[in-house]
């Protein structure tokens, strides 16, 4: 039998004007090739998981975004939020000897300007980017050939890079522990197999994965190039379909992000793409 | 307030072998627009789940050939209990959705059923109730959206409740529906010399900003593909039909992440203009 996973969670989630609170408990392992996933029986006491301030943290920022958001959206006909999921948890992990806490943030938006919709996936509550973007789409015009130079936000080349994985230089960012609870060590991202384990949920099998990837930095930044501000579609591969700033004019295009020609040195974001990836400007 | 109590067990099977199996219990209750759930456990409905499974598993020891995930959800909301039991049956990338009573009888569709090389012109064949996926998608999740009408064929009528459905205890209910009948009452049914048969599809979107309709086929007699047009084009193109409703071996819905099994049944269908 493999090393027994415990979990302890708390998750505070606000989705769609709705506000839940979910506490649970469970363990995972393997034994004689079946992997096998259930609720705990027994709580350790030292184990109990307490989450405070969260209902209120989320309340404030739901209540700052749809402010800020919805009267943006609402100066176009049928602009509006789509979709609003924001979470706050703490988790005490066990196994392989070791316990951990991890406290997680997490947001999903979608904002429509129809036909347009613009997604936004964080790991923080930032207002900021997410009344940036309703600002654009808002403003946004017709579809446009992509431009010869484009910078992605920090928001959008988070979602490309486990796309690049192996053809960009990027590494594992060390800190934490993995699925199995080994530690996270800082590593070349390459097309090998992953020396660590991703396990979202304590019910899903784990599997290798680089974990909190991050680009290096490489090349000039043209801060005058066009910014593509937000994903309209989810990553296919290395296209992104993007809401590109280009001084007054906004516009959605696609772009061939294969070929990238520079990654900003600026500190990079975790945002909640794959298992973990940290978002800087690249330009294109 | 209102309780809802769920347990539900987990088990993937591969080629005859268990590779992997959950169980999940617990219970949720919301008052006004706030949720309190945990994972506290019903032992009547995790007794349920068992006893269903175990029935589950005699079918499953009979598809030695295939990727098995078996799911039985026993649920309890406001005192109605139920006990819903699925298996998802897939061999060489291609699936059905199905019960323990119909699962042979799906398992024996799915050998049967191949790809061929016809052209890809003509109209389109809904065989064995694939046409519920087109129209769960154009006229199920549409309604669910609340979005504006369009013109279906007199002769059609679509019987497609949406009740406060939910996956998990972790879950925010969402109006979805519980099931999708579609009937016709007098419809033409002329086939021309030249068709596409569908036999088995594989998926399909709703898109409500676009009102953009994806249908996924995944067998036909001219091979898979991809139909995507707008909510009136598929309304529009609707042809004919015949005979009553056949039951469609498998919509497994998926919406904000939760994914809710969806019965659905449609007669033969005919839709012309989409390829």
């Amino acid at each position: 039998m493999t090393e027994v996973y415990r979990k302890w969670g708390r998750v505070v989630r606000y989705e769609n004007g709705m506000m839940i609170s979910v506490s649970e408990t469970g363990e995972a392992f393997e034994k004689d090739g079946v992997f096998r996933a259930r609720p705990l029986v027994e709580e350790p006491a030292q184990t109990g998981v307490s989450v405070p301030h969260q209902d209120p943290e989320i309340a404030a920022f739901v209540k700052k975004t749809q402010a800020n958001v919805a009267q943006t959206l609402l100066s176009v006909r049928s602009g509006r939020i789509e979709r609003f999921i924001a979470s706050a948890g703490t988790a005490t992990h066990e196994t392989n000897g070791i316990t951990w806490t991890e406290e997680s943030r997490r947001v999903h938006i979608s904002l429509v300007n129809p036909p347009l919709r613009a997604l936004i996936d964080l790991a923080s509550f930032d207002v900021e980017i997410v009344q940036t973007v309703a600002h654009a789409l808002a403003r946004a015009d017709e579809e446009r050939d992509a431009p010869k130079r484009i910078r992605l936000a920090p928001n959008v080349s988070a979602a490309l890079l486990p796309s690049l994985i192996g053809e960009l230089a990027m590494e594992q960012t060390g800190g934490g522990f993995d699925g199995r609870g080994q530690p996270i060590e800082t590593r070349a991202v390459t097309h090998d197999t992953p020396p660590n384990w991703y396990r979202p949920g304590y019910a899903v099998k784990p599997v290798p994965a680089w974990l909190n990837i991050r680009a290096l930095p490489f090349g000039r930044i043209d801060p005058d190039a066009p910014l593509g501000i937000a994903l309209l579609e989810a990553v296919h591969g290395t296209t992104l379909r993007v809401l590109c700033i280009d001084g007054d004019d906004v516009f959605p295009t696609t772009v061939d992000a294969s070929h990238i020609v520079a990654v900003s040195p600026n500190t990079p974001l975790l945002y909640p793409y794959a298992a973990g990836s940290f978002g800087t400007e690249m330009m294109l | 307030m209102n309780t809802f109590a769920i347990a539900s067990r987990d088990e993937l099977w591969l080629r005859g072998a268990l590779t992997e199996s959950r169980l999940m219990h617990g219970v949720a209750t919301q008052t006004g627009d706030a949720i309190e759930a945990s994972d506290a456990c019903d032992e009547r409905l995790v007794r349920a789940c068992e006893s269903a499974l175990d029935e589950a598993q005699a079918t499953v020891a009979m598809l030695r050939d295939a990727r098995v995930r078996v799911v039985v959800r026993a649920t309890r909301e406001d005192d109605l209990d139920s006990v819903e039991t699925t298996m998802t049956i897939a061999i060489d990338g291609v699936s059905v959705v199905t019960t323990p009573s119909n699962a042979l009888a799906d398992y024996e569709l799915l050998h049967r059923s191949r790809n061929g090389s016809a052209p890809m012109r003509g109209p389109i064949v809904w065989l064995n109730g694939s046409a519920a996926v087109l129209l769960h998608e154009a006229f199920g999740h549409a309604s669910e959206h609340d979005v504006a009408p369009v013109a279906w064929p007199p002769w059609l009528s679509i019987d497609a409740p949406l009740t406060p459905r939910r996956e998990t205890f972790r879950d925010v209910p969402l109006l979805r529906m519980s099931h999708l009948i579609a009937r016709q009452n007098d419809a033409p049914f002329a086939l021309p010399d030249e068709y596409v048969e569908v036999q088995l599809v594989a998926g399909g979107a709703y898109d409500p900003i676009t009102d953009i309709v994806t249908v996924d086929v995944a067998v036909s007699s001219a091979g898979p593909f991809t139909i995507r047009r707008s909510r009136a084009e598929i309304a529009a193109s609707l042809a004919g039909a015949s005979g009553e409703p056949i039951r469609y071996p498998g919509v497994i819905c998926s919406r904000e992440g939760q994914e809710l099994y969806v019965a659905s049944h449609a007669p033969v269908m005919i839709t012309d203009g989409l390829l």
